[in-house]
């Protein structure tokens, strides 16, 4: 009995597990490239929730119709930042870009708030289930679960495969090195910030797919939290050990809640929350260089 | 000699004295005057970390929360005993012990590790024990606790009105002066060299044979240990009350971060201009465009950033270095 609802616990959280690791390939993208930790980045992920209730909502569209124009959104949020200030940050102090990110997100939170007002919202759209004998998966969040694991292929394959992403490579490598070759390397900058802000507000419009109780303009705070124990498990620089810190992590949480539900003392999905936060610290203390690096 | 390197705190006495006059002679103002002091002295608090290392502590709420909690418990668990005055003091007492346990276990683990790796640590810590005192159901878990029963019981009605409309201010102007003084002290004393060679080059210092930890530490408690006093005075007894969502609530990191910026990290008189100019611009901002207060104060976070990083003051201080103003402005 309790082994069918840990199997079945499981499974949901493999599922939200990629999800969340699509959530936070953008942050590890921005922090691998431009050493810019986005503390904002709940917020980002905020604006693709927001962009998925309109399409629903306001349009009538299945809501995942948006995750192209979330990605462009997210894009051109990218370019606007770098140009108002990252790329006279990169260089600074850490403390400049840190505090420079962490204001984007209170203006995306305001301004959300502004068109929005500040009560939950919610949508339903449903497809229907089917049956995995120890759990019941709604077809959405399949949805959702191929969709993470398409954009993570996608963006493996153009870093991997295209020139483009090989210059964006180089520029991690060696910067300097990228520059003599002739690459421009303010551009490769700007566009990884781009893109890493595209995956991540793209991101939100899936996990909305995961949200029953709706979501709010200050949504984005704790997903913050958990982006950052994500991407500190898969090492933080690099996007596909997010991915995979994501599946992991999405084991643990979903594994740890029916940890915590069997101590009737215990509020389980408050403690699901508070285990992220130590985790993250426990990571940091043995292994700041991330679970998965092997370096 | 001594005597000079003190003189800068005059400026700041001087400060703290007339918001005092001023909310004590102009009747009606004195909520107004009690609101600036907190923004002051969350700015002091606040600016001897992040201003005097260099880091920033995305958590730092969580220690005004805790402080809130150490005077809420004291005053809800003790105030049959008859303690008088004391029970006020017991629960100062355990408001510093309690921020700066949290703050050893914080700083452990965040201490250890540079700039960004410091600031994710840090940035989970209010939201964590949020969920820690309601997930466990610590303390009344989240229905969180009310004592204004047992504080009229303690003092009797007409002394608990005291402590909470006039005594909890007076309280946090206090500590507003302890924390300038004990910045300038560390200023000017070994903390302060130490710190500022490693805000400027932490490996340098290092290899200098600085004990670059220690310093990081202790700047670090002290500023936790008075972030929960200031929960304990301008939170838990000014308000009678303590609701986790509310003294583990972001947005006063925020607010603190702003304060430190406007006016200087890393300066003396930066938090009391900062904390100033934030604290009237809210007020005014809140009867000419209510709820847009973040919107305006998130670009101008920025804008300061990117264009004038050292702050109100620390422009000033550049300004008259080498004239007789430089002994006081700091």
């Amino acid at each position: 009995m309790v082994g069918h609802q840990l199997a079945g616990n499981l499974i949901q959280g493999l599922i939200l597990g990629a999800v969340y690791g699509m959530a936070t390939m953008g942050l590890s993208l921005i922090f691998g490239v431009l050493k810019v930790v986005n503390v904002g980045h709940g917020a980002f992920m905020m604006v693709g929730a927001f962009l998925a209730l309109s399409t629903f909502k306001l349009l009538g569209l299945p809501p995942v119709l948006a995750v192209p124009v979330a990605f462009i959104v997210g894009m051109l949020l990218g370019f606007i930042f770098y140009r108002v200030a990252i790329k006279k940050l990169i260089k600074g102090p850490e403390l400049s870009s840190l505090l420079a990110t962490f204001a984007f997100g209170i203006i995306l939170e305001e301004v959300v708030k502004l068109i929005y007002g500040s009560e939950h919202r919610g949508y339903n759209w449903a497809l229907g289930k089917f049956s995995l004998g120890v759990t019941v998966v709604p077809y959405t969040k399949l949805i959702a679960f191929v969709g993470s694991i398409l954009v993570a292929v996608l963006l493996y394959v153009w870093f991997n495969r295209t020139k483009a992403g090989k210059a964006l490579r180089s520029v991690v490598e060696d910067s300097e090195g990228a520059r003599v070759c002739g690459i421009n390397v303010e551009w490769e900058y700007a566009l990884s910030f781009a893109i890493g802000l595209g995956l991540t507000v793209s991101s939100g419009v899936l996990l909305t797919l995961f949200i029953p109780v709706g979501i709010n303009p200050y949504m984005g705070g704790h997903y913050t939290l958990k982006a950052f124990v994500i991407a500190v498990l898969g090492g933080l620089e690099s996007p596909y050990g997010a991915f995979f810190g994501g599946l992991i992590f999405g084991l643990i949480e979903n594994g740890s809640y029916l940890l915590f539900s069997s101590f009737p003392s215990l509020e389980p999905f408050a403690m699901t929350r508070f285990f992220s936060f130590v985790m993250l610290l426990i990571i940091l203390l043995i292994r700041p260089e991330g679970l998965l690096k092997t370096k | 000699m001594k005597a000079k390197k003190y003189l800068p705190f005059i400026p700041v006495f001087v400060a703290y004295l007339a918001l005092f006059l001023i909310g004590e002679t102009v009747s009606g103002i004195w909520q107004l005057i009690a609101m600036l002091a907190f923004y002051c002295a969350l700015g002091q608090a606040f600016n001897l970390f992040m201003g005097m290392t260099g880091y920033v502590d995305f958590g730092y709420v969580a220690f005004l929360g805790v402080g809130t909690y150490g005077m809420a418990i004291t005053i809800s668990k003790l105030y049959s005993h008859g303690l008088g005055f004391g029970l006020i003091a017991i629960g100062f007492a355990l408001a510093i012990v309690m921020s700066v346990l949290l703050s050893l276990a914080v700083g452990a683990v965040a201490l250890r590790l540079r700039g960004a790796y410091f600031a994710i640590a840090t940035i989970g810590v209010n939201e964590g024990f949020r969920y820690l005192i309601e997930g466990a159901k610590l303390w009344n878990g989240s229905e969180g606790i009310i004592f204004s029963g047992p504080l009229r019981m303690a003092f009797g009605r007409q002394t608990a009105t005291v402590l909470t409309t006039f005594a909890a201010d007076v309280f946090v102007f206090i500590i507003a002066l302890a924390a300038a003084f004990i910045t300038l002290v560390y200023m000017r004393g070994k903390v302060g060299y130490a710190l500022t060679a490693l805000r400027e080059d932490e490996d340098a210092a290092k290899v200098m044979g600085i004990n670059v930890t220690k310093y990081k530490i202790i700047a670090f408690i002290t500023s936790a240990a008075l972030a929960g006093l200031l929960g304990a005075s301008a939170w838990a007894l000014k308000l009678t009350y303590v609701y986790p969502p509310d003294v583990f609530e972001i947005t006063y990191t925020v607010e603190a971060i702003i304060i430190v910026l406007l006016g200087g990290a890393g300066t003396l008189l930066g938090p009391i201009v900062g904390g100033l100019v934030y604290g009237l611009s809210k007020y005014l901002l809140a009867i000419i465009l209510p709820g847009f207060q973040l919107l305006i104060f998130a670009p101008v976070i920025i804008f300061i950033i990117v264009t004038f990083p050292e702050g109100l003051v620390g422009f000033v201080k550049l300004k008259t270095r080498g004239t007789w103003l430089e002994n006081y402005i700091v």
